[in-house]
């Protein structure tokens, strides 16, 4: 029963495709007309020999549409039988059947079954899947079903970029698990069936270079592996697109939990070139367990570098504390030669962190910290060896000559400027200086402690502090 | 070979030999030059027999500069008098290395160094000594949640930014948000990566330790969606006395909650001292178009206890400070900002010789992008307060016609008093700079300014001390495959994938 149903579908069904894809090809204007003939032709093999014959041409001879087209009888026409190979992705042979014992006929695949004879058209898809019994729509057809009538898209050598780029979408791709891991994932239906290494729905419309826009891993996928290579898959264009779980607030933060247990899944996607867009510095171990883009292997998912919402605009008055505590947070973007452009005071350099200028004007930022000077500047090497050069040294021994001349007694009422700004004080005058009068021994003994001096403390913590004054004899308190 | 020519050595052969076995490494050499040229000073003397004093005035020397006649040297007086012009040309060169895939996952190696020079000689400008720093040179080996370091590291934040010479390990429970580490070495002077005995930091041939400290530290941070915490730990101890250097805690947060607001705080304390020293606690709130904080903070300086200074009390300084800037056109940015401090009561007061006890500062500037080529600045500046004040006007433009080309121009002009001395100066500036990034592995930058200073003083020394200044710097960025430096967006060219949607 079956047999008798499917001979004539096959028979019509790949002359019909031959013949629309010649017209297509061939006529100006729709082609030939075939109802306009069909009067004159009772058989379709009249004119197509080779729907007939293996032995013969499918197209007609020039000289039989000439022997009416003549110029007398009727018109002259300027058609040749093409010469090149049709454009066609489908495994039809018009011999295999019509040796079937219930061929069918032309009709039955070119020309809808309440249409009169001889409208012909491209074979009408639908009763393809009629005769071999596929209840279904021609894209949602069962997977196995597909190589029935159609080559893969490697062996469809005849196809062009052009045509697969207008491939119909089968609606399972439509599913919202489709580009996700899962059962109705792409990957699992892309498994093959009775041993075959790939899903044949597959391979019809795409080839491994297709995969390989998104895939990172392909090299290292058999499924992709199984299918041929061809560059015209990539006709068919695919976008990545960031899945559900990338999408959350804290993504960013705590991606690194799963790259570290799932670093196979992220190298789906992933190449090391997109992991090291933000992870600029030393890249972590998990990091460099993924692929690097190179041949035969995508680019993967393009990562753009964003800052975190932690770096607010004055961030960087106040990233001190946090860069403390999370340093390997920071070294994911940032290298340290980024930190030392500021904190390593370069004798070269230009302004930089400090703005143009700032040498003439930091006495006003330094006497009361606009910032911790001493957070970057050693004040003994950076601070006195300029001071000193700059002759702001107190380079003899103190007297009551006043270097401070505004302030005609500064030197007898120096303590309160001394203990609001002592490291701008430290920063020309050394220790010798204040232990000319600050000292038990040798100076005039004059007591430097103010409030919330506790000697007990400073004693029992470091009394090498205490002998600098007071030498061995270290008073209690 | 001392232990710091010995690491300075193993970093050395590091940078040279890192690149040559590992699998993967970055390399960043960062050259710069500057010619600087200023007028020096020097110190000269008459004999107190010639000292002229004029009624009302103080002393002064015959030529008119104000003199110094102190009792330590009797029968002379002393002045700075205009010197020759100094130049100095210091040229530093950074070496920065990041090497890994020695064959052992996890494990790589750091290196960074820097060879700082004069060429006139005469190390005239701060900074070029010592000549050879080995800022960092260690080996790291690091599972996803432990690393351990070994070799010289820099330890950076809240407690300063200080180096050593050891051993630090680290943990992070990251699905905990929580991360520790702990560290110990022999400690390098603070703020440079030099020992604390080396002659670079006396140049006033002060006392000095005659021993390197032992350092260890610890810090511990807990970080989840809505907070971070930080704890720090930081102790020196001298080996040869066990006596403390410095002991010291501190403690931060930021915390977030609500979306567009970050409050953030912290404080230190010295036990040595055992006092707090500096703290603060700010609240920032975020708009796309505007931004505004408010702080309050206390500062207190901090000295290690082989100095003196300790002792001395130095008092803290509180103060409330406020920044915001507002984006009224798309493009145009006004920034304001102001804080007023005041001293703790220091106990020291004297009639003899007030000092300002408060001061206050405050800025307004605004920017404006035209056409994402140009941009234009401008900004006014005032501070009061103890020991200086200042008064700054400047103004800029910038124009960069693409990612790898910035042209800029600034000029100003500041006034800046003194509470103590006779030295107020105007300076007017002007400079011109230029940056070019020649490839992704190569950039030149060059930098041209010129300030002219005048002090103003009621003495022949309202000298001027003008200065230019010239520099130049290549950044040279070398590595491997697709570990060198990332474009942040990789160009379409390079991906198959590029294009449009089926």
């Amino acid at each position: 029963m079956i047999r008798s149903r499917l001979g004539p579908l096959w028979f019509a069904l790949g002359l019909g495709v031959s013949l629309a894809g010649q017209a297509v090809a061939q006529s100006p204007a729709g082609g030939f007309d075939h109802p306009k003939h069909a009067k004159l032709f009772p058989r379709c093999e009249t004119c197509h020999v080779g729907a007939a014959r293996a032995d013969a041409s499918i197209w007609p001879e020039v000289q039989s549409c000439e022997s009416c087209h003549d110029g007398t009888i009727a018109k002259r026409v300027g058609w040749a039988p093409r010469t090149q190979p049709v454009e066609s992705n489908l495994r039809f042979d018009h011999q295999v059947h019509r040796r079937k014992a219930d061929a069918p006929t032309c009709a039955s695949c070119h020309q809808p079954s309440t249409s009169g004879w001889m409208t012909t058209r491209r074979a009408i898809v639908g009763q393809c899947l009629s005769c071999h019994q596929l209840p279904s729509e021609h894209l949602a057809v069962a997977d196995t079903a597909c190589a029935t009538c159609h080559l893969t898209l490697a062996a469809a050598t005849t196809l062009t970029e052009a045509r697969i780029k207008h491939f119909g979408i089968p609606p399972n791709h439509q599913n919202a698990g489709f580009m996700v891991k899962g059962a109705k994932g792409h990957g699992t239906l892309a498994r093959g069936t009775g041993g075959a290494p790939v899903a044949a729905s597959c391979a019809t419309c795409h080839a491994r270079d297709f995969c390989l826009s998104c895939h990172v891993n392909a090299p290292e996928t058999p499924l992709i592996q199984a299918l041929g290579s061809d560059h015209r898959s990539t006709a068919i264009k695919a976008e990545l697109k960031a899945p559900v779980t990338h999408k959350g607030s804290d993504f960013g933060r705590r991606h690194g939990e799963k790259v570290g247990s799932k670093a196979e899944q992220c190298s789906t996607c992933h190449t090391r070139e997109s992991c090291v867009a933000c992870h600029a510095a030393t890249p972590a171990p998990a990091v460099r367990s993924l692929p690097a883009f190179g041949p035969g292997r995508a680019v993967g998912a393009v990562v753009a570098r964003k800052k975190p919402d932690t770096h607010t605009p004055d961030f960087g008055q106040q990233h001190a504390p946090l860069a403390t505590a999370a340093e390997r947070s920071c070294a994911t973007c940032h290298v340290r030669p980024m930190c030392l452009q500021c904190h390593r005071p370069d004798p070269a350099r230009a302004a930089g962190y400090h703005p143009a200028a700032f040498l003439s004007r930091h006495p006003s930022a330094a006497y009361a910290r606009e910032t911790s000077c001493a957070d970057c500047h050693n004040p003994q090497q950076f601070c006195a060896s300029c001071h000193a050069q700059a002759g702001m040294t107190a380079n003899r021994p103190l007297g009551t000559g006043n270097y401070h001349d505004a302030k005609r007694f500064f030197l007898f009422g120096h303590g309160q400027a001394a203990r609001q700004g002592l490291e701008s004080c430290v920063s020309c005058h050394a220790e010798r200086d204040c232990l000319t009068c600050h000292s038990s021994i040798g100076g005039r003994r004059f007591n430097p402690h103010g409030p919330g001096f506790d000697p007990n403390r400073l004693r029992r913590k470091n009394p090498q502090m205490c002998a600098a004054c007071h030498g061995f004899s270290i008073p209690s308190r | 070979m001392t232990g710091s020519t010995r690491l300075l050595t193993v970093g050395l052969t590091m940078l040279v030999s890192g690149p040559l076995t590992a699998q993967g490494y970055r390399l960043r050499l960062d050259a710069r030059y500057q010619a600087v040229s200023f007028r020096g000073v020097e110190m000269d003397s008459v004999p107190a027999s010639q000292v002229v004093q004029r009624p009302g005035e103080g002393p002064t020397s015959p030529d008119g500069f104000a003199v110094d006649c102190g009792t330590s040297t009797p029968g002379y007086c002393f002045f700075f008098r205009p010197g020759a012009r100094l130049r100095g040309q210091p040229l530093t060169t950074t070496a920065d290395l990041t090497a890994w895939g020695f064959g052992v996952p996890g494990l790589s190696l750091r290196a960074s160094g820097r060879i700082a020079t004069d060429l006139d000689g005469q190390a005239v400008w701060p900074g070029t000594e010592p000549n050879v720093v080995l800022t960092e040179g260690y080996a790291e080996y690091a599972t996803g949640a432990a690393a351990g370091r070994l070799g010289r590291q820099l330890v950076s934040g809240r407690l300063g930014y200080q180096g050593f010479d050891g051993a630090r390990a680290s943990y992070r429970a990251a699905a905990a948000g929580f991360e520790v580490a702990g560290y110990g070495g022999f400690g390098l002077a603070r703020a440079i990566a030099i020992p604390v005995t080396s002659p670079a930091l006396n140049p006033l041939d002060d006392f000095q330790p005659r021993n390197g400290q032992l350092l260890v530290g610890a810090d511990v941070s807990w970080r989840q969606r809505w907070f971070d915490l930080r704890g720090e730990y930081r102790r020196e101890v001298d080996p040869k006395v066990d006596y403390f250097v410095s002991e010291r805690a501190a403690v931060s947060g930021d915390v977030y909650p609500l979306r567009k607001v970050r409050l953030a705080g912290g404080a230190e304390y010295d036990f040595a001292n055992g006092w707090w020293g500096s703290a603060e606690a700010s609240a920032t709130y975020t708009e796309r178009n505007w931004y505004g904080t408010v702080e309050a903070r206390r500062y207190r300086p901090f000295f290690d206890l082989w100095t003196i200074w300790g002792a001395f009390s130095p008092v803290p300084f509180r103060s409330i400070r406020a920044n915001a800037a507002v984006e009224p056109v798309k493009g145009v940015w006004i920034r304001g900002s102001g804080e007023r401090y005041w001293f703790d009561d220091d106990g020291a007061d004297t009639p003899l010789a007030t000092a300002e006890d408060r001061g206050w500062r405050a800025q307004l500037s605004a920017s404006a992008m035209v056409a994402t080529k140009w941009t234009f600045e401008a900004g006014l500046r005032s501070e009061f307060g103890p020991g200086a004040s200042a008064r700054t006007l400047d103004a800029g433009v910038t124009w960069r016609p693409s990612d790898a080309v910035l042209l800029a121009a600034r000029g100003g002009t500041l006034d800046r008093p003194l509470e103590f001395r006779y030295s107020d100066a105007k300076v007017n500036w002007v400079s011109v700079t230029g940056d070019v990034k020649l490839s992704d592995r190569f950039r030149l930058a060059s930098d041209f300014g010129w300030f002219g200073e005048t002090r103003r003083r009621p003495d022949a020394a309202a000298f001027d001390l003008n200065q230019i200044r010239v520099s130049t710097r290549l950044v040279v960025t070398l590595g491997s495959s697709a570990d060198r430096l990332p474009r942040a967006v990789k160009p379409a060219a390079q991906s198959p994938s590029a294009g449009g949607t089926r």
